[in-house]
């Protein structure tokens, strides 16, 4: 199987080959982040470094049908930041060829 | 019109040997996180939570792809459901 080949038996494997690296985060709340992974533990709480975080605020406009909202997004960076692991949706570590 | 014989053995299968359990590992796979965004990728592996790694994810919002990512990782607690995107 492709999975055995890239050594990844279990999920958080594909977490553990992508420490020192600079990861996608997706969290609840309509915000992503992008930073170097240090550290992760088994609730996914996660420590990163150089963080940009974009947060989605989207804005439903006022009796109009659905479909027709306004997407501002806020960006800040972050030196280093605690993620706590429930807000993780998902974790993708960079395309390795 | 004594028929006493025994019925027929069940027929033998077509395949030679029985086919492998039904599995989605290795092929495109649907799932659907709580709010209605499906990800289809082909999954890798999960695990006890439910915590799936995926390879060649997309992502679905009203059947319209908002995002690709080559691998992921995602949190087992978003998971509805998992399902082959063909048939098995």
């Amino acid at each position: 199987m492709d999975s055995a080949s890239n050594g990844i038996q279990e999920p958080f494997d594909l977490i553990r080959l992508s420490l020192s690296e600079r990861v996608f985060v997706k969290l609840r709340g309509d915000r992503e982040l992008t930073g170097v992974l240090h550290a992760y533990d088994g609730h996914m709480n996660l420590i990163l470094s150089d963080v940009e975080e974009t947060i989605m605020i989207v804005d439903q406009v006022e009796g109009v049908s659905e479909g027709h909202t306004t997407v501002n997004i806020a960006k800040r960076k972050m030196e280093m930041l605690f993620v706590r692991g429930d807000g993780v949706i998902l974790v993708s570590p960079p395309s390795r060829g | 019109m004594d028929e006493s014989t025994p019925p027929p053995p069940p027929a033998a299968p077509a395949e030679p040997s029985p086919p492998p359990p039904p599995s989605t590992f290795g092929s495109p796979t649907d799932f659907l996180k709580c709010s209605g965004q499906t990800r289809r990728g082909i999954l890798s592996c999960l695990d006890g939570y439910m915590n799936i790694a995926m390879e060649q994810t997309e992502e679905h919002v009203n059947g319209r792809v908002t995002n690709s990512y080559g691998d992921t990782f995602i949190r087992g607690n978003n998971v509805l459901y998992i399902s082959a995107a063909e048939p098995l």
